[in-house]
């Protein structure tokens, strides 16, 4: 028998929150008139900013509930703190660009909320099952945002790609967890490892075959090779906001579960998981970094690049050690700044109606707009990992774990993508800078709130880089598990 | 230690960033103003930094005037600063060569000149920082920070083929960099493995080097990373590119500082950290190093553009360098370190002398000129003594690093000596062609005979690189008296390695043949 207390609830305070705000939408929306939609914005925003202080808050606690099947720890109040800023950030970037793109729907922001407590959940569970529903959730809200507008090609195609795709990794996914339930008959993972530690070879295998299926469905999210083809299309052709979002948050909570699936559930075959996982990462920072080189939109280069930042951030996991998980939880955080800045950049200089934004359009624009130019300029040598910014800091201890675990290799090989990649992230710098003047004037997008994103980015961005302490500390504590 | 209570190398490296927030705040349009803030600022940044020199602790091999704050204390990272005798040197040079660079273009840059300034004024930030950090994770920090400043002024001021040439610039650097990272994060692991304790600090770092069979793969990789920037022979290839595009006070910085860094690295990181090794390679280093002595002088001999035939004097003027260093003598490693700042002024004042004609005449290529020194006398007196130094005429600071640098490489290896002092004489001859074309000949150009001689601003700042050949070559005791502790104590902990090697080499016989050979040279010392 079943039986739920209040105290099964304690672990959920977020999610309610948040769901609350959810809920709140909804109903706001029907009394507003279409000219005023943006209120649902500033709801969303509020219900971010609360939800961010609850977190924080409650951080530091440690609860489980609901039979173990959901838990709050240090490391999903980390990723919870990830989240919240990547939406808050999103959400600035989307007030006034809805309204010009004639898609301000009371919806978006209620998908958008949704698909975030379903990434909350997605971050804070050890069951395989609540994985599963969570990452399902999450994913139907991202097709959904990806396709939100409606009538443009780039995005319904986008959209299509990316639920073919999607569904097939989850069906994958699927069959992986149903492999573990018949080999243990349990979903915990807590309880797998117990299982998994004893048992004989032939169950170690097979639970090496569910692994590497289970592996396919979080490959896809995380856009690891060669799980990443949806990544470009996607990114082009989604909203922008919606990229920016969807460069980090749902990778964010996969990286979560990921760690937990590995260094908790699998840990008695973490000798077969790093070799798997070493040879993965090196094909997704080289795929990533390479095809990058040749990109002429830069939605797509970005997408090109979260490709290879996802492998960055493998090289941390492959390390399997505490430093490496800290660092990936560390690199998340400061992937927000620069990454959702320079996706700000791009939606400061689109254009109504068109969903890709070529490089080529940056010209002048360094002098056009100093401002936003120079916070360009921070992003790009973060991205590229040049000091002193946070791209460097997550790299370096990125790669320190691996160094610490003896993976030299990797690490060299690492560090030979990151120079690889810093000639297209310069490469936009040269074109802002030293690209004689624009074809056409450079247009811009004043809206003061997608200025504050950029501002946020910028001022992270460097921040983060020099004095990276107390959320490096508190990210290298949060792994406990 | 911080003898000044006062800190004193803080303020020098982070007053620059003090400039460019207030230069944030003058319209742009007010382009004097603009150049006298950050020249002011530059200013001041040179004479307090000369107080290191006054109030140096010459008896000491310690490190002085030190900043020591925990930054992330969890990992062993601090924000420390300090410097010794190896350093001084370098960051009075360095304050040094902004003031005049800036100074020099006041006319040369015409555009930007708000964005110019405030690149200039990062770029000091960085490059001091370079040379004052004494925590393994902050140099490289610095190290790479400094590329960015440089890589703008290459780029957007350089001239036609700016864009490749800052592009390859920085990818090199770059590239040679991230495995110099790698080689820091294996040895403050592998420190951690024998001692116990998580340190960047550069001199616990050294003070217990890893067992040698370690130190090869990190010793390459720091070479690597140093050698580029140095460059060496046959690292060199973005040098002649990033030099002559570069506009002048890029040029100066670039060819009078920042290739110091990679010379610098060598002392700081290659030679106590890995002592064992440095005498096992040193060979390979020497060999390279003469190597470049040679092909430096011998391609800026045949030069048609005047730059590039300085940006090729480096490579020759920098195997110097790196001879004297790794013949691991006193003689030597001073004449090293004297090279590595009279490189800075003397290039740097051959820099200055190509941009002051080109700012008149708006060509390098030595068809152009000819008969100058009739036409611009005052200005063919000071390029006189400036290349008379740079080929090392006794009286001039060339003089005394050169000759030490021998004296150190004939107390090495006799066969080094006889070799490299035939390179003198190359040298010799490329900088006499090059006065010869441009000043004596008679001249090709009808243009060239209404340039007006230099102004008075521009016979200031040629001027006091001028005394500053001058001072070194007649009296270079305060500066040899002030690195000499430091020097001996380097030596004798890099030396004390050497008896360890010996010992393997009786012992196990098929050592490798590297080893033997080094034994083998080292045993006429």
């Amino acid at each position: 028998m079943i039986s739920y207390s209040l105290a099964d609830f304690k672990p959920i305070v977020p999610e309610l929150v948040l769901l609350f705000f959810t809920f709140l939408i909804l109903f706001v929306d029907f009394a507003i008139p279409k000219a005023k939609k943006k209120i649902n914005g500033f709801i969303a925003l509020i219900g971010v900013v609360i939800t961010f202080v609850v977190v924080l808050s409650l951080y530091g606690s440690s609860w489980t509930g609901f039979n173990d099947m959901i838990v709050f720890d240090k490391a999903s109040g980390f990723v919870n703190v990830v989240l919240l800023l990547t939406a808050f950030v999103a959400i600035l970037m989307s007030l006034d660009f809805i309204k010009r793109e004639e898609i301000n729907f009371g919806e978006y922001y209620e998908i958008l909320l949704f698909s975030l407590v379903a990434m909350q959940v997605f971050g804070s569970t050890y069951n395989l099952i609540v994985m599963f529903l969570a990452v399902e959730t999450l994913s139907i809200a991202m097709y959904i945002l990806t396709a939100i507008k409606r009538n443009g090609l780039r995005s319904t195609e986008a959209a299509m790609k990316y639920f073919i795709l999607g569904s097939f990794a989850s069906s994958f996914l699927i069959l992986g967890i149903a492999l573990i339930y018949g080999l243990f008959g349990t979903v915990d993972l807590l309880r797998t490892k117990e299982l998994l530690t004893g048992a004989d070879t032939l169950h170690t295998w097979i639970a090496i075959v569910s692994f590497v299926l289970i592996l396919v469905g979080f490959g896809f999210k995380i856009a690891a090779f060669p799980f990443h083809a949806w990544t470009p299309d996607v990114y082009e052709g989604a909203i922008t906001p919606i990229s920016a979002f969807m460069s980090i948050a749902p990778k964010a909570a996969s990286f979560m579960a990921l760690m937990r699936l590995l260094v908790v559930g699998m840990f008695p075959i973490q000798v077969e998981w790093t070799k798997l996982l070493w040879v993965i990462a090196v094909f997704t920072m080289f795929f990533g970094n390479l095809v990058a080189l040749w990109q002429k939109d830069l939605k797509r280069l970005l997408g090109y690049s979260s490709i290879a930042h996802a492998g960055y951030m493998l090289v941390g996991i492959t390390a399997a050690n505490s430093l490496g998980y800290g660092a990936v939880l560390f690199y998340l955080f400061g992937y927000i700044f620069m990454n959702l800045g320079a996706f700000s950049v791009a939606e400061y200089i689109s254009k109504k109606d068109v969903e890709g934004c070529l490089i080529d359009d940056l010209r002048g624009m360094g002098y056009k707009y100093p401002l936003t130019g120079a916070a360009m300029l921070v992003f790009m040598f973060s991205l590229a990992g040049v000091p002193p910014t946070v791209g460097f800091v997550g790299k370096y201890y990125l790669f320190s774990a691996a160094v610490k675990s003896h993976l030299y290799w990797l690490a060299v090989l690492g560090v030979i993508n990151s120079a690889i990649s810093a000639y297209f992230y310069l490469n936009i710098i040269v074109t802002m800078y030293m690209k004689g003047g624009a074809k056409e004037e450079v247009v811009s997008f004043p809206s003061p709130y997608l200025r504050a994103a950029i501002a946020i980015g910028a001022v992270g961005t460097i921040l983060f880089g020099v004095a990276p302490g107390s959320v490096l500390n508190a990210a290298l504590s949060s792994i406990v598990f | 230690m911080n003898q000044l209570h006062f800190p004193i190398l803080s303020f020098i490296t982070f007053w620059p960033l003090l400039g460019v927030f207030i230069l944030l705040f003058i319209n742009r349009k007010n382009e004097t103003a603009i150049r006298i803030v950050t020249f002011v600022f530059m200013l001041i940044d040179f004479l307090v930094s000369t107080l290191l020199y006054f109030y140096f602790d010459p008896t000491t091999w310690q490190p002085q005037f030190v900043d020591k704050i925990p930054w992330i204390s969890s990992l062993g990272m601090n924000y420390y600063l300090g410097i010794d005798g190896l350093s001084l040197f370098l960051v009075i040079l360095t304050t040094f060569l902004s003031v005049v660079g800036q100074f020099s273009t006041w006319s040369a840059i015409k555009e930007k000149v708000k964005e110019f300034n405030i690149v200039f004024l990062l770029l000091l930030t960085g490059m001091l920082g370079v040379f004052e950090s004494l925590d393994a994770f902050l140099f490289y920090v610095f190290w790479e920070f400094e590329l960015i400043p440089m890589y703008l002024m290459i780029g957007i001021w350089g001239g036609p083929h700016r864009v490749f040439a800052t592009m390859k610039f920085f990818l090199y650097t770059f590239a040679g960099s991230v495995f110099m990272l790698v080689a820091i994060m294996a040895t403050y692991f592998l420190f951690h493995h024998y001692t116990g304790t998580y340190t960047f600090d550069m001199f616990q770092l050294a003070s217990h080097p890893l067992p040698h069979h370690l130190q090869f793969w990190l010793f390459l990789a720091f070479f690597l990373a140093f050698a580029i920037k140095v460059p060496m022979f046959p690292f060199h290839t973005w040098l002649p590119w990033a030099h002559v595009e570069a506009p002048t006070a890029g040029s100066v910085l670039l060819a009078g500082v920042l290739l110091k860094m990679g010379t610098y690295g060598f002392l700081r990181f290659n030679l106590p950290m890995f002592p064992s090794m440095t005498h096992a390679l040193g060979i390979l280093v020497i060999v390279l190093a003469i190597t470049g002595i040679f092909y430096g002088a011998v391609v800026a001999m045949v030069q048609p553009d005047w730059k590039k035939l300085v940006a090729y004097s480096s490579v020759s003027h920098l195997g110097y360098a790196m001879l004297g260093m790794f013949a691991l003598n006193s003689q030597g490693m001073e004449g090293s370190i004297m090279e590595m700042i009279n490189h800075g002024v003397s290039t740097g004042a051959l820099f200055l002398m190509v941009g002051i004609l080109y700012e008149r005449r708006h060509t390098r290529l030595f068809s152009e000129y000819g008969g100058i020194a009739a036409i611009m006398p005052r200005y063919a007196v000071l390029a006189g003594v400036v290349t008379l130094s740079s080929l090392g005429l006794p009286g001039t600071n060339g003089f005394i690093s050169e000759f030490l640098c021998l004296i150190g490489a004939f107390k090495a290896n006799i066969w080094y000596g006889i070799v490299v002092a035939g390179g003198a004489v190359v040298s010799a001859v490329y900088l006499l062609m090059m006065f010869q074309k441009v000043f004596y000949v008679k001249t090709r150009n009808v243009k060239n005979l209404g340039l007006k001689d230099l102004d008075l601003r521009e016979t200031v700042y040629m001027g006091i690189c001028v005394l500053g050949i001058l001072w070194i070559g007649l009296y270079p005791n305060p500066l040899l008296s002030r690195m000499h502790v430091s020097v001996e104590h380097l030596l004798q902990h890099v030396n004390s390695y050497s008896k360890q090697i010996t010992i393997n080499v009786d012992k196990n016989l098929t050592c490798n043949k590297l080893a033997k050979i080094n034994v083998i040279s080292r045993g006429g010392l």
